[in-house]
């Protein structure tokens, strides 16, 4: 991570921030790259994932976040459901395919100016993805929980670097999100050496780590659903969605 | 961005659907079981195939290095645990490490007074939560030749 510091958008939730990027206020902008960054990687991956080439899907990326974020289209969904952020963005992204589908010798509006930082994240998001593999409803979750746990871990290692405790951080690094995201995980005994813990307390030390992990991922899960009796059934639908595709 | 930190647009492994799923389990998982889940979890970070931590500790084939890595683990477990119960389990655990150590090995892992280890083991056999065999570690523990190195030839106390 670049730096420790806490994003400023973690505290409010994503409706709080769909509405106020659409409502032309001061903050406006800050809130309009906050939900991009977030909403951005999942969105692509269930385009690409949908069988379109990778600059069309960057294309189709860039247009849904123009179109839908800013046209007020998912605020007034928003305010209408009141449901889940996932859900309303998985849903708005197939209608919007649907629609640019029917429209598609029309061409697509790449937006100028106020949308300029979705230039720096598409250059991000334009990756491959194996499309033979996911669905693009696999796609999309897949991204979606990434983008938690980034935003998780994030703040994770804003904490912990506050409090001068890098060494959980890192210990937390390899053993977790290494595991997580590269499908393996250096020993403890590589690990001790580096922060000059022995195995025990490194293992205790992770076992804090990751409970703050979760407290955390718990707040950020609550940040996407407007109804707090929504957050069970959004765990075991990201959970379910994850284990069977 | 750090070396390791998970990027969103990182292209995932074929199996990422089900790592994120297992990271996303243990997250909301873990807090949800018992006292024993956290010291169960830290066990088989240690000793991977126990069953629970009273399984490795009473284990012939966990070792006396694996003891001390337990005992290490349950010491700060004491005051990191998130509840009482998880905290005060851990101080058996901690004093049973230690009568393991004592009874199988003839080593005295820890640098505790006589009169604080007699007291963390009198703690340990009087816990009626506690399995059995692990209370009757503790007397065993309590009368080793260890204790007393210098009258006995055990080893020497460790860090």
């Amino acid at each position: 991570m670049s730096s420790p510091s806490r994003d400023s958008s973690a505290t409010q939730t994503n409706w709080d921030l769909i509405r106020d990027a659409a409502s032309g206020s001061a903050s406006a902008r800050g809130s309009l790259d906050a939900v991009t960054k977030r909403a951005w990687p999942a969105v692509y991956a269930y385009i690409r994932a949908s069988g379109r080439q990778r600059e069309e899907a960057a294309e189709l990326t860039q247009g849904f976040m123009a179109d839908v974020f800013l046209s007020r289209q998912l605020v007034g969904k928003a305010d209408q459901s009141r449901g889940r952020f996932r859900t309303l963005l998985i849903n708005s992204v197939r209608n919007y395919l649907a629609d640019m589908h029917r429209r598609q010798t029309a061409g697509f509006r790449k937006p100028t100016g106020v949308l300029s930082a979705l230039d720096q994240l598409r250059e991000r998001g334009d990756e491959p993805v194996d499309t033979s593999e996911a669905s693009p409803e696999r796609a999309f979750n897949a991204r979606y929980v990434a983008v938690l746990i980034r935003a998780t871990s994030e703040r994770l290692h804003a904490e912990l670097a506050s409090a001068g405790d890098l060494a959980s951080w890192e210990i937390f690094q390899a053993r977790i999100l290494r595991a997580a995201f590269e499908g393996n995980a250096p020993s403890y005994d590589e690990i001790g050496p580096r922060v000059g813990l022995d195995k025990g307390t490194c293992a205790a030390r992770l076992l804090v780590a990751k409970r703050r992990f979760a407290t955390i991922l718990m707040e950020e899960l609550r940040a996407t659903i407007e109804n707090p009796a929504d957050l069970q059934a959004e765990i075991t639908e990201l959970r379910a969605l994850l284990s069977n595709g | 961005m750090h070396e390791l930190e998970p990027d969103p647009n990182h292209q995932p492994s074929p199996d990422a659907h089900r790592t994120l799923g297992d990271t996303l389990r243990w997250a909301f998982e873990l807090d949800s079981s018992p006292a024993i889940a956290g010291a169960t979890w830290l066990t088989r970070e240690i000793v991977p195939n126990a069953r629970d931590p009273f399984d490795a500790i009473l284990d012939a084939a966990t070792t006396l290095k694996q003891l001390e890595e337990l005992k290490t683990a349950y010491k700060m477990l004491r005051t990191t645990g998130t509840t009482m119960p998880e905290r005060n389990l851990a101080a058996r655990l901690y004093a049973a490490t230690i009568a393991a150590a004592l009874v199988r090995h003839n080593t005295l892992i820890t640098r505790q007074s006589d009169a604080a280890l007699t007291r963390a083991f009198d703690e340990l056999y009087a816990d009626e939560t506690i399995p059995e065999r692990i209370r009757t570690l503790a007397t065993l523990a309590a009368d080793a030749p260890a204790r007393r190195p210098s009258a006995n030839g055990g080893n020497s106390p460790r860090a």
